[in-house]
């Protein structure tokens, strides 16, 4: 190779190199390239808006791929062209795929090489996790009963154990001829009766004072719903927003149950549940994801397949149970706390993205509305655009702040106490 | 004997207050009067209760879905769309233009349009617009089809009247949000896509990106080489 000049084998060299790189770029982009332009709409094992991709070069005319070329440079001028494309495109109710001019055959073929080649669905994927609080659960509670047993057992051996020490004291002075009165048994103890009205007064009188409280409180109330929908899964693992959902507690009284078209947005789509941990309702039996989306498909009418067009009409709403009740008497207003106040939606439903299933988590009594507005503050800085312009009222309170009498101001000073903002 | 009689009823009336109040699970506990406490009047999202007419908005094909009654128009809302959700429609859009002023970003209006877009559109979009939010998150999220990159050459070139078709219609596997976002609303997202178009591209595809995201970016470029 010596008598070559030098610039030719500079050249060849990069001319190699510039091969080599340019076939790795393209059996490397084959996913790329499936990812950026066909993901949307495909997937590998599973119809969304449109069939499934693997083993496609096995069906129909795509055993061709100078076919699949064609296809996918303009799909609608091939569908007329063979019977299996008909029928795909009345499958699909004849929604077409766009067309791609603009990918060479070159990135078709290795978008197909990367569908033959790519690996099965659940390889490397993440295992059924251990289901974590059902033994516990059952294990504290046989906690509880073995306690409660155990006591009882020692009260019980105390008392013979009395029982007996009086019979051998009586016996040993019965030896020894002391004359002692007759005991009085304990029912008729003064003391003893004294002790036990006492002890009645104090722990019955808490009880009922607790339950008398408690009546009309809901708090840890957790019914069942129509369909095991786990806040956890949506709001905590899928990380959705509140709001998606109940976007009408931001403008409006009511927090509001979403319809089912918001359901349908995505679970037209997400027909089975196989990516979260395993589910347990509280007595730690399983539950079937896929089957709790199935009870939704059922209220909303729709049948998940190819081509599935979801008609609204056919939909029956299910019926939530509601949890969170206030009497008639109080008025609530979701969007006066949430957009306003700036409240989290936690700090009154608890940790709501950790539920599985739904409990009330706070009393939602008076005191406990009095006291979150004995304490809150509220943002006075109307100048900046965090604060509401509408404090710029309290004029007195804006100078108490500005002359140090204040430090600053709570939902009580601006009227969080009175009666008539939440009853009348 | 009249000890004993007082002692018992004392006993069976504090059981009983015991017995009251106190929700768990399945039980609600008791209320002091049901009829204040559970409304007779209709509740917001409740049932007609009347005999007969339980269901009776459905038979008649009224489905409530936060949508308003065909043919009517919200006060102070924008006016009707009449553009049809079929790709007639879509290439139709093209021509809307958008309401809002569009040259000065007002900061307000981008602000709202940002939390709109993060409770909306985030979950599958991403919030930096790279289509891999957490219901994809790069195919192991529970979505089956990879959402749509926003700040891509592709997406920057649609018109302001296709994204809000496509808010208004759904695309693909993307469903209607014309429930959810009100049609001002859907033109305040245009413009908060819009200014997140603008400026944060560059920044997204060096460090520190996804590698869905560079991936993207790379087929892209391969593609606009060869044509």
């Amino acid at each position: 190779m010596n008598f070559l000049p030098p610039i030719v084998k500079k050249g060849a060299l990069a001319g190699f190199v510039f091969l080599l790189s340019y076939i790795s770029v393209i059996a490397q982009d084959g996913k790329a390239i499936f990812q950026s332009q066909c993901q949307s709409c495909h997937a590998l094992d599973k119809t969304v808006t449109g069939p499934a991709l693997r083993g496609v070069e096995e069906r129909g005319p795509w055993t061709d791929r100078k076919n699949l070329v064609k296809w996918v440079h303009n799909p609608g001028g091939f569908i007329p062209t063979t019977p299996y494309t008909q029928q795909l495109a009345a499958q699909f109710g004849g929604q077409v795929m766009p067309s791609f001019p603009q990918l060479s055959e070159a990135e078709i073929n290795s978008i197909f090489d990367y569908i033959k080649t790519a690996p099965a669905a659940g390889t490397g994927g993440s295992g059924p996790t251990q289901p974590i609080g059902a033994g516990a659960g059952q294990e504290s509670g046989n906690g509880e009963l073995v306690f409660g047993i155990i006591s009882i057992v020692l009260a019980v051996i105390a008392l013979i154990l009395m029982q007996v020490n009086s019979s051998l004291k009586k016996l040993s002075d019965d030896k020894e001829r002391i004359l002692r009165p007759e005991a009085v048994p304990f029912y008729r103890n003064k003391v003893y009766i004294a002790l036990f009205a006492l002890v009645f007064f104090v722990v019955g009188g808490f009880y009922v004072a607790k339950s008398a409280i408690g009546l009309g409180r809901q708090q840890g109330y957790q019914p069942t719903q129509p369909i095991y929908f786990s806040h956890k899964v949506h709001a905590g693992l899928n990380q959705i927003n509140c709001l998606y959902c109940h976007g009408s507690a931001w403008e409006s009284k009511h927090a509001g149950i979403p319809t089912l078209n918001i359901c349908m947005n995505c679970h037209k789509s997400i027909n089975t549940y196989e990516k979260g941990p395993q589910l347990h309702d509280e007595d730690g039996k399983e539950i079937n994801g896929t089957a709790e989306i199935n009870k939704l498909y059922q209220y909303a009418g729709f049948t998940p397949g190819p081509g599935a067009v979801w008609d609204p009409l056919k939909a029956k709403s299910p019926e939530w149970v509601k949890i969170h009740n206030l009497p008639d008497h109080v008025y609530f207003n979701h969007a006066q706390h949430t957009k306003v106040g700036g409240v989290a939606c936690q700090s009154c439903h608890g940790n709501i993205q950790e539920m599985d299933k739904v409990y009330q988590a706070s009393s939602l009594s008076m005191g406990w509305c009095i006291n979150c507005h004995r304490e809150s503050k509220v943002n006075f800085n109307y100048n900046d655009s965090s604060g509401n312009k509408f404090y710029s009222i309290y004029e007195k309170f804006h100078n108490d702040i500005r002359t140090g009498k204040m430090d600053s101001i709570t939902v009580k000073d601006i009227g969080g106490l009175e009666c008539q903002k939440c009853h009348y | 004997m009249k000890k004993i009689v007082i002692a018992f009823f004392s006993i069976i009336t504090g059981l009983s207050l015991v017995s009251c109040g106190g929700a768990v699970g399945e039980d609600p506990g008791r209320a002091y009067m049901p009829d204040m406490y559970y409304a007779r009047a209709y509740e917001a999202y409740g049932y007609n209760m009347v005999e007969g007419e339980y269901d009776s908005l459905r038979q008649r094909g009224i489905q409530y879905n936060g949508l308003l009654v065909p043919g009517s128009v919200a006060r102070g809302d924008m006016l009707p769309y009449h553009l049809t959700g079929d790709t007639t429609g879509l290439k139709a859009a093209d021509g809307l233009i958008n309401p809002l002023d569009t040259l000065s970003q007002d900061s307000k209006i981008v602000k709202e349009g940002e939390r709109l877009y993060l409770v909306n559109c985030g979950i599958c979009h991403g919030t930096a617009l790279d289509g891999n939010g957490p219901l994809w998150k790069g195919g192991e999220g529970p979505y089956p089809a990879k959402p749509q990159v926003l700040n891509d050459a592709q997406a920057k070139g649609w018109t302001d009247g296709h994204y809000y078709h496509v808010i208004t219609f759904g695309k693909g596997a993307m469903g209607s949000y014309a429930s959810q976002l009100r049609p001002e609303q859907r033109w305040v997202v245009i413009q908060y896509i819009r200014s997140k178009q603008g400026g944060a591209i560059q920044d997204s595809t060096g460090g520190g990106a996804p590698t869905v995201l560079n991936q993207t970016n790379t087929a892209d470029g391969d593609t606009t080489k060869k044509k």
